[in-house]
């Protein structure tokens, strides 16, 4: 399976993205699309870092093997997840 | 092989000890190597072995669906198992694996009980390292309920350098953002804000410590208490 790498960008210039150097093994570019709204959406929800004041204004800056851009992903294009019940927030919902 | 001699042991507790109690420990006592993700004591299984970091150390975590977290770390200032044998449990729930490769010295459940029951001081300063555990342990609950990513890793951080030899931390950000308890791109964030402001560098699989100072500035109260209570209680500062 291709490797992609997640680099997310938080701010412009070239300290506003952080850069992926492991990578996630996915079947396909949608597959990565996918990966990446997920872990969007979890960061969204529970991740709080002093140097993001806003998971909106950041995105996935997707790139292969090669080093070469596959995909934009900006976190304002995850919905919220529905309810999930194995995490008992379902009673919330 | 020969015996560990408590003038050579690096373990800071074996070192604390009263030379009698010491004694009573050493025929006991067997180097072991530790290679990373060892399983020292798994969740609900009876405990058979303790282990006295010499060098490396140890993670204890705890499970949920959503995959584990770290809790605590313990290294060459403590004992592996001490919370639920010195507490009348013979298992914990809570898992104890190598996070950082190195050597322990082992030591049989029956043999450390049979030692504690002969010895009151040492059944007291190994409680003083149960209470000290505890207090780290209450420590990542506060951190995490209280701070921000950056500032729990350097916290994290902070704890391992205090139980390395050298500067270089290996690992990947998979591992990282596990044991912070977040998601892995939170980690690269986080790492990278540190080395932005050169308290760390990173390259691929390793961290070095670049600048230990502005790290404990960082952690702010996050870091400290349970080193503060080693000292008072074990080390006698």
């Amino acid at each position: 399976m291709p490797r992609f790498f997640f680099n997310v960008r938080h701010r412009p210039g070239p300290a506003g993205l952080a850069e992926d150097h492991e990578g996630e093994e996915l079947e396909d570019v949608a597959a990565a699309r996918e990966h990446a709204l997920s872990e969007a959406r979890a960061m969204i929800e529970r991740d709080q870092l002093v140097t993001v004041r806003n998971w909106m204004d950041c995105s996935f800056e997707i790139t292969d093997e090669a080093g070469q851009h596959v995909l934009t992903v900006p976190f304002s294009g995850t919905v919220p997840e529905e309810a999930n019940e194995e995490r008992g927030t379902a009673i919330l919902a | 092989m020969s015996q560990p001699q408590q003038a050579t042991v690096r373990n800071r507790l074996l070192k604390a000890l009263p030379p009698a109690d010491f004694a009573l420990l050493q025929p006991h006592l067997e180097l072991i190597a530790t290679e990373l993700r060892l399983p020292l004591i798994k969740p609900n299984e009876q405990v058979k072995q303790l282990y006295f970091p010499e060098s490396g150390f140890s993670s204890i975590t705890t499970s949920g669906s959503d995959g584990r977290v770290e809790i605590g770390i313990i290294g060459r200032e403590g004992l592996v198992g001490a919370i639920p044998l010195l507490l009348g449990s013979d298992r914990t729930p809570h898992d104890h694996f190598v996070q950082s490769p190195g050597e322990m010295l082992a030591i049989g459940t029956e043999a450390l009980c049979a030692a504690l029951d002969r010895s009151a001081s040492l059944h007291k300063l190994l409680l003083r390292f149960a209470q000290v555990q505890h207090v780290q342990t209450a420590q990542t609950a506060f951190v995490n309920a209280t701070y921000q990513i950056e500032v729990r890793l350097a916290r994290w951080l902070l704890m391992c350098h205090d139980r390395l030899d050298g500067d270089e931390l290996r690992l990947t950000h998979d591992f990282l953002s596990m044991m912070l308890g977040v998601q892995r791109s939170s980690a690269t964030l986080a790492v990278q804000a540190l080395e932005g402001h050169r308290l760390i560098k990173a390259l691929r699989g390793r961290l070095t410590i670049l600048n230990r100072d502005a790290m404990v500035a960082l952690a702010d109260d996050g870091y400290g208490l349970p080193e503060a209570e080693y000292a008072r209680l074990i080390e006698g500062a």
